[in-house]
């Protein structure tokens, strides 16, 4: 389940200590626009560090490299691969080749630390016209990538306009991340809402980008996280819902049946495939992501 | 941002919360350690264990001095920030 992704500053000890208390479901321990160029090794030591010796409980573990146009992002994938890390988050991907070249760096590096080779999953981060139009094939380019995820500011800047409040420039390409995910079989996260204190407009934007079908949301602060559950958390009316059309469903598998009614309304595959979804994510059955 | 000359003192970390800012510089007779902050009473003696030790590890027999400022660090955030210093005063990563 990843509905929310928890951002902590790699140079800093307190969030990178204390970040998996606030409830997230993942976090990324952020080695690239958190830190001052001046501090990267720095943060690279403290990052590899903390990896080694805490424990982040049930939190999905990423980090956040440089990017692949610095001379940086090999020493980080280096210092944090033999760790145990869940996953690496790539930014600014934008050619099928780019994942090969972070696939191959992955696979000697798991190599050498006797870490299984495919055990490091890739999270991209599509923040430029380029990588949003080569999405489906960026999610393809290895077994390792598990999501992929429209970028915000930068992908704001590259496509020369700014950041709104409605969000309308990223809207094209946030409906795309999600053709994209779906044809290629990965998870569809969202970036980060950037105002902290607008609690409304996180919830309205959250609303938005659920509906469109992400399956989560980045959050750069432990405020928004409650607000970002609320909203993927399924009622208990929809839950019970849910059931009763799994179990429905179920039964007319075994008996041979096609469609089926619950409750008056016609009970196909979509409708089941969606109340099994709806089961995943309140934890009740377990999801067969990739 | 370039490499810092190999010898001259330097620093990493801060003085925030949970964090601690270690400064090494060349000593003239030994490794001499120096300690400030609210929890040093309690903890100098592991804090020493654990600098000696990443010292040790990082191969160094230079005298110098590594002066700790401490805020509320954990052994994982001083050895970090004690590595990092090093590896700055002797030129080997960049500050």
């Amino acid at each position: 389940m990843r509905r929310t992704m928890l951002y902590l500053p790699g140079n800093n000890p307190n969030m990178l200590l204390r970040g998996h208390l606030f409830g997230a479901d993942g976090l990324i321990l952020d080695l690239e626009d958190a830190v001052p160029r001046s501090e990267k090794s720095s943060a690279r030591i403290l990052v590899r560090e903390v990896l080694k010796n805490r424990d982040f409980d049930w939190c999905e573990v990423t980090v956040r490299i440089n990017g692949l146009d610095t001379e940086l992002w090999r020493d980080d994938l280096a210092a944090v691969v033999p760790y145990g890390i869940h996953g690496v988050r790539v930014p600014k991907v934008e050619t099928p080749q780019m994942l090969k070249d972070i696939d191959d760096a992955l696979s000697s590096l798991e190599s050498m630390a006797s870490v299984p080779v495919g055990t490091t999953k890739v999270f991209c981060l599509l923040e430029t016209a380029l990588g949003i139009w080569n999405a489906y094939d960026i999610a393809l380019a290895s077994r390792r990538v598990t999501a992929i995820i429209p970028g915000g500011e930068d992908l704001a800047a590259d496509l020369r306009t700014s950041r709104s409040k409605e969000g309308t420039e990223l809207e094209w390409a946030r409906r795309m991340m999600i053709v994209a995910a779906r044809a290629a079989g990965v998870d569809a996260l969202d970036t980060a809402f950037p105002r902290v204190g607008d609690e409304e407009g996180l919830r309205r934007e959250t609303e938005f980008t659920k509906q469109l079908g992400f399956d989560g949301k980045s959050v750069i602060h432990p405020n928004q996280i409650p607000i970002v559950h609320e909203i993927y958390d399924p009622t208990e009316a929809e839950i019970e819902s849910a059931k009763k059309i799994v179990q429905a469903a179920r039964d007319a598998a075994a008996r041979g049946l096609g469609a089926i009614s619950v409750d008056g309304r016609m009970v196909d595959l979509p409708v089941a495939r969606r109340a099994e979804y709806t089961l995943e994510r309140a934890g009740i059955i377990t999801g067969r992501g990739r | 941002m370039g490499l810092m000359e190999a010898g001259r003192a330097a620093q990493a970390g801060t003085v925030e919360s949970m964090d601690c800012l270690v400064t090494i510089s060349p000593d003239a007779e030994r490794r001499r350690i120096e300690i400030s902050g609210s929890g040093v009473s309690r903890f100098r003696a592991t804090m020493e264990q654990k600098i000696n030790q990443v010292l040790d590890k990082l191969g160094s027999s230079e005298n110098i001095e590594i002066s700790v400022q401490d805020n509320g660090a954990v052994d994982v955030v001083l050895g970090a920030r004690v590595e990092a210093a090093y590896l700055r005063f002797k030129g080997v990563i960049d500050a």
